[in-house]
């Protein structure tokens, strides 16, 4: 039904995706929290600069990257020098460029849910002779975790269907950096490309249909699981 | 005499701070703190020691849950300084700020604060993980808390599928198995029905009754305190007012305010004597005087606390015989004065024996027709119909702490002193 | 007051949908290698005829389906004969109109800081050019043409099998010189005429004319849109003046 490079092209999106989440988790989850926790010189700054990639247009974000993280740029040749980590051209690259545009939304839910927590139950915990180290990582994070899972989910979704920084920064390369959006934009380009391009559309549309109820359904279970529901 | 030279070593119930399984000597409390919330600036100076349930007992407002909360550290104070013991948890001169999760102490919060993630078992648990050295040779352990506190069918229930009650006893729980040095609870009623807190108090009773770890309790009911307190501290805006075992405090003049005349009443301790089947009612002996009250289950020997509504208490020149009030007691008139503003009452204090004191609330009328005046010789006469369960209470185990009782000047500091060994 | 407002917006997007359909400005099409050379002769066009000329320059496959799709563009330049064949085999132009003008040479460029110099011809050694992990940049050879003409000459001379691995495709043959310029890509093949246009690149070779197609540039009157001012423009594209443009850019006359 699919032909090798469109199947190939669907393993490097959920490829690319799931690293650009996985790696922006953490700082998404620090940057929630020095949001939601903290009041500080430079806080709407940070608020504003997270928010960028969600009103910027892509290819504008794309740009950016290139200058900054490109071969020449100047932490892409800190990179190349002291690691030999090249991200133009490559899937690293096509998942940062994903990272990036995915970042603010990941930000959004996570900050919600850890607003959410009762600190009542975090100063319980401490005087139950939790450091705050402890409290964070047994009462805290626990709790935010549905707010965690849906953020997940949201950011999969939106790194899957990014199209304008990823062909910017990392370019169209097929099987490295060609995503399913990468694709597709090629097939529309090609004579006689229309049937495979509808393809492509079908399938990120089941894919994205997919993300939603998952997220739907384990936000659920999670809530369930810490007595929330 | 001043109260001071009156009561002092003469406490009924022995003179030893020591608890019924003989533990040493309690750490003392030395609080000493001036914290600005808002427009209101809470000051406390405060030495207590620690034994027993030691009641907070003031007005909405007046500062007893900032207390608990500076001393747990939930709050931290603008100057001063607060221990325990040797242990320094705050010293704004020597900028000392001790954590709150190295202060070993328990906390039992109004709302239970139970983490919804875990279940009874593993919130019950949690404190005791962390409590380091001290689970070594624990104090309390988990089979003890739980039959304790009746926990048994709920271990393995989520928090959010207890009752308001059943919460509020897996916090007791958890609070204790933190192997705390001392158990704060703020207000852990407040939140029930009146069924529930039926539920509850008898838990608390146990607990106090059966681990040696003193609770510095909050409460602005007057009837858990009176049912609970050991020692009673009186706390209006902020500044201590009187501070001593629950009987003295109740007992003072500048008290009655707290307790709302004529409400409360006296306090008094007794001991179960006898019990006559044959008209199902039971003597308890108190200090100097016998009281005939409806039949209790209670052991003989058994200690108990009764209150009596000053309402309940009228009063006679001469001993009567031919009435039908079983309660006689002989005592001299400490105080009479007018109790409300209208002008129709009239409160007479009447010490019946060495540390035993009854109010009565009589019409001003008849007060000026009796010419009540101190130092009269009275009878007080209490009917037995009106000292039922509800104003006797379980009064086990340690009890006998506070004994000195001083009454401070404006801005002198108030010492609560050990009793003599 | 509400119904003023509800009118007010209704005027404002007619206005703006209307510019778009206007018969005074004349739309051209053209290969992105086209861009600095028209862009000039629309210049001149509009100092002689005081008409404005607006031009979108993409790949020829972008514009060519853009164009089936009924863009109101009114003349079309490819940068090959087949997506010109394209859109006449769908008679989307006017026939007679078709004239190829301008020629180019294909091009393999490296980044000015390189001091490669290839000599291309059969079998060259395109894989030490490239070093164990560098990319080269062309348009996409499914589609763009400058991508078509550099998988022929590289078939023809044998190397597009070690080549094709490392291939990154751009949209168009401007992006693709962009990635040269940055240094990202060790080797691009544009046409000669974008290479010149930029100092960061470095021509290491020219490609043998039997290697490839002949690259050539149709221009032809998109019947949808004929009318006589487009035809004043196609006229100037031919004219002695626009000739001299075309040379000094590089371009070779046909």
């Amino acid at each position: 039904m699919l032909t090798t490079a469109e199947l190939e092209a669907l393993r490097l999106s959920l490829q690319v995706a799931l690293i650009a989440v996985i790696f922006s988790l953490p700082a998404a989850i620090l940057v929630a929290w020095l949001l939601a926790r903290f009041d500080f010189a430079g806080k709407s700054l940070l608020d504003a600069v997270v928010h960028l990639p969600l009103v910027l247009p892509p290819v504008v974000i794309g740009y950016f990257l290139l200058v900054v993280l490109g071969t020449k740029g100047p932490i892409g040749s800190w990179l190349a020098e002291t690691f030999g980590i090249r991200l133009v051209f490559t899937r690293w690259g096509a998942a940062t460029a994903a990272a990036v545009m995915s970042f603010p939304l990941m930000v959004r839910a996570i900050r919600l849910a850890l607003e959410a927590v009762d600190r009542g139950l975090e100063a319980a915990a401490r005087t139950l002779g939790a450091s705050r180290l402890d409290v964070f990582f047994n009462v805290t994070l626990p709790l935010m975790l549905p707010g965690i899972v849906a953020g997940c989910i949201v950011a999969f979704a939106a790194a899957l269907g990014d199209f304008g920084a990823t062909i910017t920064f990392v370019g169209n390369v097929q099987g490295e950096t060609q995503t399913l959006s990468l694709a597709i934009y090629s097939l529309t380009q090609t004579p006689d490309g229309d049937a495979a391009a509808l393809r492509l559309v079908l399938l990120s549309l089941a894919l994205a249909l997919a993300a939603l109820f998952i997220s739907e359904r384990l936000a659920r279970r999670v809530a369930r699981f810490i007595g929330r529901a | 005499m001043s109260p001071q030279d009156r009561l002092k070593g003469e406490f009924p119930f022995g003179g030893t701070a020591r608890s019924a399984k003989g533990a040493p000597m309690s750490d003392r409390l030395r609080f000493d703190v001036l914290k600005r919330l808002g427009d209101f600036a809470f000051e406390c100076d405060l030495d207590l020691p620690l034994a027993g349930l030691v009641a907070l007992f003031g007005a909405s407002g007046a500062g007893k849950s900032t207390l608990i909360n500076l001393v747990a550290g939930l709050l931290q104070p603008d100057a001063g300084r607060i221990a325990i013991g040797p242990d320094v948890f705050f010293d704004a001169k020597e900028r000392v700020r001790l954590p709150i999760e190295k202060r070993g102490l328990g906390v039992v919060f109004q709302d239970a604060r139970l983490f919804p993630h875990l279940s009874v078992r593993a919130n019950l648990m949690f404190g005791f993980k962390r409590a380091g050295a001290r689970v070594l040779a624990p104090q309390v352990t988990f089979d003890a808390v739980v039959e304790l506190l009746g926990l048994a069918t709920l271990l393995e229930r989520r928090p959010h599928t207890l009752s308001g009650g059943e919460k509020q006893r897996v916090a007791l729980g958890r609070a204790l198995l933190a192997q705390p040095r001392l158990l704060l609870m703020d207000e852990p009623l407040a939140s029930l029905d009146a069924s529930r807190k039926a539920e509850v108090l008898p838990y608390i009773e146990r607990l106090r009754d059966e681990f040696a770890i003193p609770i510095l309790y909050v409460s602005h009911s007057l009837d858990e305190v009176l049912r609970l307190a050991t020692t009673l501290v009186l706390i209006e805006r902020g500044r201590v007012v009187a501070a001593g075992s629950v009987a003295e405090v109740l007992a003072l003049p500048h008290a009655q305010p707290f307790i709302g005349g004529g409400g409360a009443g006296a306090l008094l301790f007794a001991t179960v004597q006898s019990h006559d089947e044959h008209y199902a009612l039971s003597t308890l002996a108190c200090d100097g005087f016998t009281l005939r009250v409806p039949r209790l289950d209670a052991s003989i020997g058994m200690r108990l606390r009764v209150r009596i509504p000053t309402r309940e208490v009228a009063l006679a020149l001469a001993r009567p015989s031919d009435v039908s009030i079983s309660n006689r007691i002989e005592g001299v008139i400490d105080r009479v004065q007018a109790s409300d503003m209208a002008g129709t009452y009239a409160e007479a204090r009447v010490r019946v024996g060495p540390s035993a004191v009854l109010s009565a609330t009589v019409t001003r009328e008849s007060a000026e027709r009796l010419a009540l005046a101190p130092g009269l010789r009275v009878w007080c006469l209490v009917k037995s119909v009106a000292l039922d369960a509800g104003a006797l209470a379980a009064a086990r185990g340690s009890v006998a702490t506070p004994v000195a009782l001083r009454e401070p000047a404006n801005d002198e500091r108030l010492r609560v002193d050990d009793p003599p060994r | 007051m509400r119904v003023r407002f509800f009118a007010a917006v209704v005027a404002a997007v007619m206005c703006f949908s209307a510019g778009a359909g206007r018969a005074q400005n004349l739309t051209v099409f053209a290969a992105s290698s086209l861009q600095n050379v028209f862009e000039e002769i629309g210049r001149l066009y509009q100092r002689k005829s005081g008409r404005l000329v607006r031009f979108s320059f993409a790949a020829s496959s972008a514009l060519a389906r853009q164009i089936e799709q009924g863009a109101p563009a009114a003349l079309f330049a490819s940068a090959d004969e087949q997506w010109m064949d394209y859109l006449q085999s769908r008679g989307l132009i006017v026939n007679k109109t078709r004239k190829s003008l301008l020629g180019n040479r294909l091009v393999l460029i490296v980044p000015v800081s390189s001091a490669a110099s290839v000599e291309l011809r059969p079998d060259f050694d395109f894989a030490s050019l490239l070093g164990p992990d560098g990319r080269w940049v062309t348009g996409d050879p499914t589609n763009v043409p400058v991508g078509r003409y550099a998988q022929e000459a590289l078939t023809k001379l044998r190397v597009w099998n070690v080549a094709r691995s490392r291939l990154v495709r751009a949209e168009n043959v401007r992006v693709a010189l962009a990635f040269v310029e940055r240094g990202e890509a060790v080797a691009g093949i544009v046409y000669e005429t974008d290479a010149a246009l930029s100092k960061k690149v470095h021509v290491a070779g020219v490609f043998p004319p039997d290697s490839h197609a002949p690259v050539t540039y149709p221009v032809a009157m998109i019947s949808a849109n004929d009318g006589p001012h487009a035809r004043e423009f196609l006229r100037f594209l031919e004219s002695t003046e626009a000739r001299e443009v075309y040379r000094r850019h590089g371009f070779s006359i046909r």
